[in-house]
């Protein structure tokens, strides 16, 4: 848990230092030098909902990526996919999710973004 | 820019968004929000999305803002046949960017148990000590055009604009490996950026390459894209360049190369990027491959660049059609288009030839009838290979490579 409020206390310390950067500063003709790379902020957030799980996918989603990743996605997405992919993050990239953590963040992003979704 | 006398409606939307773009451009406020620079309906359900200038970019179709996700946007493609390097798409898997880097003391460790001489190069050292090249090579991301698929596939829901065409200036990896005296029982050889996972531990980005893939003298380590040092998002200062093959290999911030005696097994080489293990790559809809192999090279494409989908033209007008097309490296031998969605063909000019990786471009003319014309354009490689007319499909979504259709309305 530590880590992910560090992650996220880094990531908005990133996006603060953005102000100062002339974006067209680095269209320079000559070669090599030093770079800084300063992005925008995120372009969606996570949808409000009522669902436990939209508090613990602020905790533990967009800690590391932005909503897009969930926004986008075809509206017919099956719940089997939500289930793949948080479980692709908790195993291959390590996301700190506890076991009860699964199930709510697939219920909300399911009817969210996916299939599930009210009519 | 090439006269466009019928702008999309994709284009009118990006020009709309202007006078943010000049700010963002100009760096006056410096507010990174102000770079917002409208929104774009793409063609498929939930489509809507934000165009936003990033640094050393035109503001581009946001895919996803962290990691950074950019699709190019269509109309560019009717510009040149190099795409810009402001306009070129960007794809990172990971959040944890590069956020300053000194090429100057940027360096690829050359490594790995298969080989006999490991060192370290330096950008300097790069660009002096061996003999460099310069080669016309278009990339595109393996998931380029997903969102087109039916039945719709999970995943980055890109339409075409995830690809570019550039010049590439470096150095041949093989001259590069040649130095560390690859040991015969090198296998693969495998390669690392600077960008990093954002949690300890999460799989990296790490792709490889086949030993006589990586030996080919074609795979190049870049330095320079059209011109230019490439942009940050591109890769700066350095980026391995693998012309004929989807973007996934195309490692950015090049800092690691592997040369190991075995094959890379990580989260990126299977079960990521994988294709259906058939002549086809592909699938019957909704179903799972029997067995599958690393994503390769590209199929064949063509794509009509002037004119978009539900453009307005004069009836009874001839008119010229302007289109790209390419494969993965043996070149265009011919372009076919169809004015009555497909039931007959005739042979469209081909034009400036810039090598086998590029971009060919080519020209026909038809005289719209009035109403509805379904215009679809069909290429063959020198090798005879083709494009099917109806899509074929696969559970990730890659290498979509279909006859497209562009229905114009002529009035």
């Amino acid at each position: 848990m530590s880590c992910v409020a560090q992650l996220r206390h880094a990531l908005g310390g990133a996006l603060l230092a953005l102000a100062l950067l002339p974006l067209s500063g680095v269209v320079a003709r000559a070669e090599g030098g030093t770079r800084t790379l300063v992005l925008p902020p995120d372009g969606v957030v996570l949808r409000p909902s009522s669902l436990p799980g939209y508090v613990k996918a602020q905790a533990h989603c967009v800690a590391c990526h932005s909503a897009e990743y969930f926004q986008y996605q075809p509206p017919t997405a099956p719940r089997g996919y939500w289930e793949a992919m948080v479980k692709r993050m908790r195993l291959v990239f390590k996301a700190p999710l506890d076991d009860a953590d699964v199930p709510d963040i697939v219920e909300y992003l399911v009817k969210t973004y996916g299939a599930e979704q009210a009519k | 820019m090439r006269d466009d006398p019928v702008a999309g409606r994709q284009r009118r939307r990006v020009l709309a968004g202007g006078l943010g773009v000049l700010a963002a451009g100009l760096g006056l406020s410096g507010r990174a929000a102000r770079a917002q620079a409208g929104v774009v309906e793409l063609p498929v359900a939930n489509g809507r999305r934000n165009l936003v200038a990033y640094p050393e970019k035109r503001p581009l179709i946001v895919l996803t803002s962290r990691p950074p996700q950019l699709e190019t946007p269509f109309a560019v493609f009717d510009e040149a046949l190099l795409t810009p390097n402001d306009a070129f798409f960007v794809r990172y898997h990971h959040a944890g960017l590069p956020t300053t880097l000194d090429a100057d003391h940027h360096v690829i460790r050359i490594g790995g148990n298969a080989l006999a001489k490991p060192y370290e190069l330096s950008m300097a050292d790069l660009r002096a000590q061996f003999t460099a090249v310069e080669l016309v090579a278009v990339n595109q991301c393996s998931g380029n055009g997903r969102a087109l698929f039916s039945p719709r596939v999970a995943g980055g829901q890109l339409t075409n604009g995830a690809m570019g065409n550039a010049r590439w200036l470096g150095v041949p990896l093989r001259q590069v490996l040649a130095r560390a005296e690859p040991r015969e029982t090198a296998r693969q050889v495998a390669f690392n950026g600077l960008d990093t996972p954002v949690l300890p531990g999460g799989a990296n980005f790490i792709k490889a390459l086949d030993m006589a893939h990586a030996m080919d003298g074609e795979v190049m380590l870049a330095y320079r894209m059209n011109g230019a040092d490439l942009p940050m998002l591109n890769g700066y200062p350095v980026r391995l360049v693998v012309p004929g093959y989807y973007g996934t290999y195309w490692v950015k911030h090049l800092s690691d190369i592997q040369v190991i005696d075995h094959d890379l097994e990580s989260f990126w080489m299977k079960p990521a990027y994988r294709v259906p293990d058939n002549d086809c790559a592909c699938v019957e809809p909704g179903t799972t491959p029997a067995a599958t192999r690393p994503i390769g090279r590209f199929n064949v494409r063509s794509f009509i660049t002037s004119l978009a989908d539900q453009a307005r033209v004069a009836a009874g007008k001839p008119t010229e059609v302007r289109g790209i097309a390419f494969d993965g490296g043996q070149g265009i031998r011919e372009v076919a288009f169809s004015a009555d969605g497909g039931q007959s063909w005739r042979a469209a000019s081909l034009g400036e030839d810039l090598g086998r990786y590029s971009f060919r471009p080519f020209t026909f003319g038809f005289t719209p009838a009035k109403g509805i014309n379904d215009l679809r354009v069909r290429a063959w490689n020198r090798s005879g290979q083709s494009q099917p007319m109806e899509a074929l499909w696969q559970p990730a979504g890659y290498m979509r490579n279909v006859v497209e259709s562009v229905k114009v309305i002529a009035t």
